[in-house]
């Protein structure tokens, strides 16, 4: 998808970010993500991936330079502000973060407490999205008692539950088989088909050819390349 | 979206927070209820204290005593002149009702007094002096006039008594004042402390929360409640303390001090007001330790 016929979902103009005592993690960003666009961040560890991750989702602040995420200038807004901003953010980690003491259920419906959501409806809207990621019969188990994709597939429902408008996702399949990777990937695809702008940052070749999305690569804070998938997966195998 | 649903999240999520880190929680408790029950026992003691100073505040009086062998119309005379005199009312009490009030106010030790051959009091003169006309100058002028009717050995009047107890009553409100607020901050320091171990073992539900949105003051919420269920259950169990202690031990300590309580007994040691108050102590408490704790320790 071609991000100028879109409305623009994320854009980042001349964007830094650097830590003290370490060299820029970002250097001189441009770039606009498309509203309803997937996009694959790509490049090696340390590239800045997770560092652009993280400006999008504010849990960052951009040393320099202009965010706009959903026409909001992130770089300006209020500390207290950020909550409201991320309830329209979804995230999913390599790590998961499932609170292993909570069930199945429990853990989906972290995002919707947040939200007051009663809890009547609470309830029907998570075993809704269960139903979508295919664990609603999971709903009372402990995440620990699921597999790794089960519990990708548990963050994921946490993720977008509360339909939000774009879902970031770090290295999803990074913990898991090639199996289980294209299950997760083909659930993040029907998020992107439903409308929700999708940022995925893996350094695996084999979706980007598989998927052929739109890819942005990263090396050493820079952005260095901005193709289709199938281009991408060709340069990281040559 | 509701607030009845948020709020019953941040009591549902506190409730967990107890379950989660019971021992932590019980130390707290712990903590805060022995604060409160040294507090109760210290405030009892300044009603006893207060109960006692308007005891004997209210029953100031001038005793005249007159020689042992005085006849009646004597000490009739005697009451005659500083009634006149001071115009108060003043009675006279024969050696027989003395001796009765006496052993009244000894309570069960009053019978040793039965082994007695003859009543060993004098015959005395009473004067109630009213409050306007207690201050020391007054008291002093009428003695002197008592002293200086025939058959008068001696006058005797409690303001010293009274003046020594309200120092003694008013140091020990101040000690008092002064070891509560020590043990208030003492408690508000352990019971942040165990707040900020049961903050660091829920780091992980605070690091979601936060990424899904929650805002600051929604994640501190549980743990203020938290720290108010601490000083109300610290509550509970200092009244429970209280109460036993005033089931228990109070009547043996009534017996052993009638001579000073008198037969009615002290103050009760539980009332309502101080129920509310250790209640409401008890949740100040738990909820200036939970601020010291989100405020230090919650940097999110």
């Amino acid at each position: 998808m071609d991000a100028g016929l879109t409305q623009p979902m994320v854009q980042f103009f001349h964007v830094y970010k650097a830590y003290p005592g370490d060299p820029p993690s970002l250097t001189d960003i441009n770039l606009t993500i498309g509203k309803g666009e997937f996009v694959f961040l790509t490049g090696p560890s340390g590239a800045g991936k997770t560092t652009l991750l993280k400006l999008i989702m504010c849990a960052e602040k951009a040393t320099k330079g202009q965010i706009l995420v959903g026409g909001r200038n992130i770089a300006r807004i209020r500390e207290s502000a950020v909550p409201y901003l991320r309830r329209n953010v979804g995230v999913v980690f390599q790590d998961f973060k499932l609170l292993p003491h909570r069930t199945v259920a429990d853990n989906v419906a972290f995002t919707l407490d947040v939200l007051g959501v009663p809890r009547a409806e609470c309830r029907e809207r998570v075993m809704r999205m269960l139903k979508q990621v295919g664990l609603d019969h999971k709903a009372s188990s402990l995440p620990l008692r699921l597999s790794g994709g089960e519990q990708q597939r548990v963050v994921i429902a946490r993720a977008l539950v509360n339909d939000p408008t774009i879902l970031l996702a770090d290295e999803p399949t990074g913990n898991l088989d090639p199996a289980l990777t294209l299950e997760i990937m083909d659930l993040l695809n029907d998020v992107n088909v439903r409308g929700a702008t999708v940022v995925v940052a893996t350094h695996d070749a084999t979706l980007l050819e598989r998927y052929g999305k739109r890819t942005l690569r990263l090396e050493s804070g820079r952005v260095v390349a901005d193709e289709d998938g199938i281009k991408a997966a060709r340069r990281m195998a040559g | 979206m509701s607030a009845f649903a948020k709020g019953a999240y941040f009591w549902r999520s506190a409730a967990q927070g107890v379950r989660h880190a019971p021992f932590v929680h019980f130390i707290a408790v712990v903590t805060i209820a022995i604060a409160l029950f040294t507090a109760g026992m210290a405030r009892g003691l300044w009603q006893l204290l207060d109960s006692l100073i308007a005891t004997l505040g209210g029953q100031v009086e001038l005793t005249v005593y007159l020689d042992q062998a005085a006849p009646g119309w004597r000490a009739e005379e005697v009451a005659q002149a500083l009634g006149h005199q001071s115009g108060l009312d003043a009675h006279v009490v024969p050696p027989e009702d003395a001796l009765a009030r006496l052993k009244l106010q000894l309570g069960e030790l009053g019978s040793a007094l039965d082994g007695l051959p003859e009543n060993p009091l004098p015959r005395t003169v009473e004067l109630t002096v009213p409050a306007g006309r207690r201050t020391p100058e007054q008291l002093r002028a009428l003695a002197e006039q008592a002293r200086a009717l025939p058959g008068v050995v001696a006058v005797d009047y409690g303001e010293e008594a009274v003046q020594r107890l309200s120092a003694i009553a008013m140091a020990a409100r101040a000690g008092g004042l002064l070891a509560s607020l020590v043990v208030a901050i003492a408690t508000i320091v352990i019971v942040s402390a165990t707040l900020q171990l049961a903050i660091y073992s829920r780091r992980a539900e605070i690091e979601i929360q936060k990424l899904v949105g929650a805002t600051d003051r929604f994640v501190k919420a549980p743990f203020l409640i938290e720290g108010v269920l601490q000083g109300l259950l610290g509550a509970l169990c200092a009244c429970a303390g209280l109460w036993a202690f005033a089931a228990f031990g109070g009547p043996r300590l009534e017996s052993l001090f009638s001579f000073l309580l008198g037969p009615h007994g002290g103050p009760r040691l539980v009332t309502a007001s101080l129920v509310a108050e250790l209640f409401g102590a008890g949740a100040a408490l738990g909820l200036c330790g939970s601020f010291v704790a989100v405020g230090r320790f919650l940097r999110v």
